[in-house]
């Protein structure tokens, strides 16, 4: 494609499903919302949320909070003490993206487990529950992430999700999904439902702001009494927000309208994924499950220098790990604007440094 | 954006009726919220404000709204950066985290709201203890701080950080004067010691004592936490402003409490917005206060009424009348009013509760049979 004089860049951001926006539908739910001080409780659209979303995974409660990182913080600091020890994957968004919060915020060490994309066993976790003795930290808490984000859009079976279930119960450990993109999850395995889940993992951190399209927050899933405390340790934390029901209204419509939808972000991931396979530039694309694509760039290639180049070309991607790239696929980016990405990712020669505006004949 | 219409949850008090003419039926129909000024809600133009807001991912830096709401804060402060945040909590549990490290010690008065109302969050998110002075109404002076600041000594916790409340909440919306304000200031300058405003009410503060602007507070301290979510009307957030340095890692701490919201622009649009609009108008709230205050002490259930100096308004029962009762019964009458504990009752004017809702509660105070 030849260059040619183009008034505007266009831009699709590919970075992260967290870049969503309200549509028009969503925006009019929540000018619409009836609010009130949820920090009197008093916000009939915050409960109503809270009900419905606890009811849909079959929990008996809810507490809606700012951020995945705080519901993920909440859920570690009210199943442990400080001393405790956390399970999780070596690529965990609570042991690498939370800030050492962990630590930080709960006093707790993480025994992190090398992954397989992510994902981890009951054997391995049964072969990390440390023993009795004193000088040994006390295991408490398994967290698993699904759908898993470093690992690349990964998601558990049903079966391992069981096994890791019987074990916990079994042992006596707390477990907890960090259930980023669940959704993305259940909609890609079909193997279980929200209600499986529910009785699989004691509490549930669900966000809102990522592929569902709110502009904010995340639920924090579990018993009345896990919640109750929940709700004590969101407001000491700084998480109790007046009139939060303008937010809430969008994870309502969300749940109504955005899910299901999510299997065409996977089938354009999927078709991106296919896209980059074999392109001179790319040493190799990590399978594709859910919404997320991982790229390994032919070396000497660096993330850096890909990412300043696809967004002169109009095309934001992000980084996760040394010498790859990532794109994620989610409701704001139509079959249009994955097509042309497609036109840009397959066109692209990295000696070709292009300084000028980004070129771009189609819409997104 | 524009063309869906915006159906606006209406003021409270909607229904005109003389006093006389008032029915049981009439009156449950109407609720007068004086609970607290947090539970004002937008005005249709505010909401116009926030819907229309162009946002981004605020995590990735890129929501231009909560931008420029962190930029023009920070200007009229006289401070170099801004942190939009959920809640006053978090500003000041952040603020108090980024002064101090673990085991220093905080003075602030034994009314603050970072003692009382968050959850011991000063422990539970800092590990700092409190070194709580009393004082007059909540306002603490220069002289009580001195005496409170530990010695060098190992038994004693290190003095970390000073925060002062303006106006004081448990105190009765008292405001500090510039005097006050200048000694504390000059006194932790000399003593090497942070100095942090916890200004949930700040504007309310400025409105009513005339002796110093939002630069003149920003010269006097390090940080300042300033809510927008109360008396100036947004739904939800917080501000927390100093340097740039501080802001930095104010920031990374805001991330670990869980406070990086994605596309907050909307919210930050109602900040900007009242920052605009909703200051100079305080004023109203305050003398809708006093009417308050003024009615209340004609009363003979009525043992004390505080001074009325913002939009606060406290008072005590006389013995033989039981605080709780009360309050219930004004809330079947449709009159909302918030308890502060020991007996002491307390009502919050706000942009929500214009003058003929003042005018309907204090002729319903009147009426009131106990």
């Amino acid at each position: 494609m030849a260059p040619a004089t183009i008034a505007t860049t266009i831009i699709v951001d590919l970075r992260s499903d967290t870049v969503t926006r309200p549509c028009a539908d969503m925006l009019y739910a929540m000018v619409t919302a009836p609010v009130g001080d949820d920090v009197w409780g008093d916000d009939p659209t915050v409960n109503q949320l809270e009900s419905e979303a606890a009811a849909m995974f079959g929990k008996e409660a809810g507490l809606f909070c700012p951020s995945g990182t705080m519901t993920n913080q909440i859920a570690i600091k009210c199943h442990t003490s400080p001393g405790d020890e956390c399970i999780c994957s070596d690529s965990a968004h609570i042991f690498l993206y939370e800030g050492g919060g962990m630590a930080s915020n709960s006093g707790v060490q993480a025994r992190v487990l090398p992954s397989d994309r992510g994902l981890i066993s009951a054997k391995q976790i049964a072969a990390a529950i440390n023993s009795c003795g004193i000088v040994y930290a006390r295991t408490r808490l398994v967290c698993l992430e699904n759908t898993t984000n470093k690992g690349g859009g990964t998601y558990y079976s049903a079966s391992t999700l069981r096994e890791i279930s019987a074990l916990c119960k079994a042992r006596g450990l707390a477990l907890h999904l960090d259930g980023a993109r669940i959704f993305n999850a259940i909609e890609a395995s079909k193997e279980y439902t929200p209600l499986d889940l529910g009785q699989i993992f004691d509490t549930i951190s669900v966000c809102l702001s990522k592929g569902l399209g709110c502009p904010v927050g995340s639920l924090l899933l579990g018993s009345r009494d896990f919640i109750d405390r929940a709700r004590r340790a969101r407001k000491a934390m700084g998480g109790g927000i007046h009139q939060a029901g303008f937010i809430a209204a969008a994870g309502l419509f969300a749940l109504k309208h955005n899910i299901k939808r999510l299997s065409e972000d996977h089938e354009r991931a999927q078709q991106l994924g296919n896209a980059l396979s074999g392109l001179s530039w790319v040493e190799k694309v990590e399978p594709v499950e859910t919404n997320i694509v991982i790229v390994t760039l032919r070396p000497p290639l660096e993330p850096t220098f890909m990412q300043e180049q696809l967004k002169r070309r109009g095309l934001l991607v992000s980084s996760l790990a040394a010498g790859t790239i990532r794109l994620v696929t989610h409701l704001d980016v139509g079959q249009d604007a994955i097509d042309w990405a497609c036109r840009v990712l397959k066109d692209f020669v990295p000696e070709d440094d292009v300084k000028d505006e980004a070129v771009s004949t189609a819409i997104y | 954006m524009c063309g869906f219409p915006v159906v606006i949850t209406d003021v409270h008090f909607t229904q005109k009726s003389s006093c006389n003419s008032r029915t049981p039926a009439v009156m449950k129909e109407r609720i007068v919220d004086l609970r607290s000024d947090t539970v004002t809600r937008p005005s249709s133009e505010m909401m116009h404000a926030m819907m229309a807001a162009p946002v981004g991912d605020d995590v990735w830096g890129d929501d231009p709204t909560i931008n420029q709401l962190q930029q023009e804060a920070a200007a009229l402060f006289g401070k170099e950066a801004a942190l939009f945040c959920p809640s006053g909590t978090m500003t000041n549990q952040i603020a108090i985290k980024c002064h101090t490290s673990p085991g220093e010690e905080c003075v602030c008065s034994d009314t603050a709201h970072i003692f009382l109302y968050e959850g011991g969050g000063m422990a539970f998110n800092s590990a700092v203890q409190a070194r709580i002075i009393s004082g007059d109404r909540g306002r603490i002076t220069a002289s009580q701080i001195a005496s409170a600041i530990n010695a060098e000594d190992a038994h004693f916790p290190t003095t970390g950080l000073v925060c002062i409340e303006n106006t004081t909440n448990k105190g009765g919306g008292a405001f500090y004067s510039a005097d006050s304000l200048r000694e504390i200031s000059e006194l932790c300058r000399t003593r090497g010691l942070p100095l942090h405003l916890d200004g949930a009410r700040i504007f309310n503060a400025i409105v009513a004592s005339q002796e110093y602007s939002t630069y003149d507070i920003g010269a006097m301290f390090d940080t300042i936490s300033v809510c927008l979510s109360k008396g100036l009307g947004c739904p939800v957030g917080s501000l927390l402003l100093g340097s740039h340095q501080f802001i930095k890692k104010a920031h990374r701490i805001r991330k670990v409490m869980g406070g990086g919201m994605r596309q907050a622009g909307f919210l930050a649009a109602a900040g900007l917005y009242a920052l605009k609009y909703n200051v100079e108008r305080l004023a109203e709230d305050h003398s809708r206060a006093k009417q308050l205050g003024t009615a209340l002490s004609d009363f003979p259930w009525v043992q004390k009424v505080y001074p009325v100096d913002t939009n606060i308004v406290i008072f005590t029962l006389q013995p033989q009348y039981d605080a709780l009762s009360v309050q219930e019964q004004l809330k079947s009458s449709g009159l909302l009013i918030s308890s502060m504990g020991g007996g002491v009752l307390r009502l919050v004017t706000h942009l929500d509760v214009n003058q003929e809702a003042v005018d309907w509660a204090c002729s319903l105070l009147q009426e009131l049979k106990i």
